[in-house]
């Protein structure tokens, strides 16, 4: 178990980063604090997809002009993967920031019980 | 008649989108406006067992919430430590499509940087695709925050006037300093960064991110009107659509001549790519910043 642990380091960490983003997003009333752990589990998924590329003892995959030999170098997909992640994950956050403040400008407040009660208040 | 029925649609649809204000049909408002009868059961009596009912919900949400979580993340877990060990050669994530794009994208794309070949040329359409998600992220992020007379009230007004008047008379000294000395290196490192994506690590994205916390610092040291009115909101239109608009035509010329067999010199074609992506990321930090700080470019 120990030893299962440790070999698999990086994707354990992984694990509990999207558990901690996962209950931010179900507990906090906090809409920006939703944010935050959205955010946290994005990086949880990054930080398991890069760890899956990296091969021990390999380098960067920037091949030599020449010869080429395969098993130099670490695995190049998953780099790409993270990529196309980081810009969507930037995206969903910015959008859902300016749509906190959009809500904050009408409503007055960003906790999710209040708000609530707000906009039930003003459907009545 | 029907003149005059479009133009209030038209209106109807522009307060929409302006937002904030709801506008209801009146010929069915009085429908939407009726309360349900309830003529059993008195009016208290229905509040207290809705309220009884809310308090039972927000007693057992974080309870059920945390279980779900905790299910989910021992499942995670267990999945975990059955995946193979990290980082060996042999893993199933090392096959032989990684092989092939490391022996084959130097020849067959020009490029000696092997993410940059592989999301530039195999997967373009992937990074075209991420480029148009920046590109509508800062345009629904512009819909939403921009500051025009309809959403902005005075004492709004009032206080950015007031905030750019003390930014104004008391500019900071070390900021401005360190900035005038940094921007051009910023800047100089960005489109190195850029220009280089395809033999050294970096590329499009990373470049334009350079790019735009350059664009930023400038911003901040020396005020946001110095840098709009460099950068105004035409030009900044401008080099959002170019980039994207070079982007999917120069990738279409790619697609084509490479499926029709004609030899086209690609090295340009990845060194275009690569600038069209820097651009859209650039104006999109920037835009991002911008936006949310001032809420006009």
């Amino acid at each position: 178990m120990l030893e299962a642990i440790s070999q698999n380091r990086f994707a354990v960490v992984a694990v509990i980063l999207f558990g901690i983003g996962l209950l931010n997003i179900m507990l906090q009333q906090n809409l920006l604090k939703k944010v935050v752990g959205f955010s946290i589990m994005d990086s949880a998924v990054f930080l398991l997809l890069a760890s899956l590329g990296y091969i021990e003892g390999h380098g960067a995959p920037i091949v030599e002009e020449g010869s080429v030999n395969a098993s130099l170098y670490i695995n190049p997909i998953p780099s790409g993967l993270v990529l196309t992640g980081i810009v969507v994950s930037v995206s969903v956050t910015a959008f859902s920031l300016a749509l906190i403040q959009r809500i904050y400008r009408h409503y007055g407040t960003i906790e999710l019980r209040e708000l609530l009660e707000r906009a039930k208040k003003e459907e009545d | 008649m029907s003149d005059g029925k479009e133009k209030s649609r038209w209106r109807r649809f522009a307060e929409w989108v302006n937002g904030d204000s709801v506008t209801r049909d009146p010929t069915t408002q009085y429908v939407m406006d009726r309360r349900p009868a309830r003529a059993h059961a008195p009016q208290e009596l229905h509040e207290e067992r809705e309220r009884l009912r809310l308090k039972k919900f927000l007693g057992l949400y974080p309870l059920a919430a945390s279980f779900l979580c905790l299910t989910l993340i021992a499942i995670l877990f267990a999945t975990v430590l059955c995946i193979p060990p990290f980082g060996q050669p042999g893993n199933p994530t090392n096959n032989e499509v990684s092989r092939h794009y490391l022996e084959y994208t130097e020849e067959e794309t020009g490029a000696t940087n092997a993410v940059t070949g592989m999301i530039l040329s195999y997967r373009g359409f992937d990074t075209l695709g991420e480029s148009c998600v920046l590109f509508l992220a800062v345009s629904s992020v512009m819909m939403l925050l921009q500051r025009d007379g309809n959403n902005t009230d005075e004492q709004t007004l009032l206080r950015l006037r007031r905030e750019d008047a003390i930014e104004r008379t008391h500019p900071d000294n070390i900021l401005r300093k360190s900035a005038k000395l940094l921007s051009p290196f910023i800047l100089l490192f960005s489109l190195y960064v850029l220009f280089n994506g395809e033999t050294s690590p970096g590329g499009g994205f990373s470049g334009g991110a350079v790019l735009g916390g350059g664009l930023i610092l400038y911003s901040v040291a020396y005020g946001p009107e110095q840098l709009s009115r460099l950068l105004t909101r035409s030009l900044y239109d401008g080099v959002r659509i170019t980039g994207l608009m070079a982007y999917a035509l120069t990738y279409g010329i790619y697609i084509f001549a490479g499926a029709n067999g004609i030899t086209v010199e690609m090295e340009w074609m990845m060194t275009v790519i690569d600038l069209a992506v820097g651009l859209v990321v650039a104006c999109t930090i920037y835009g991002f910043y911008t936006m949310f700080q001032r809420g006009k470019l």
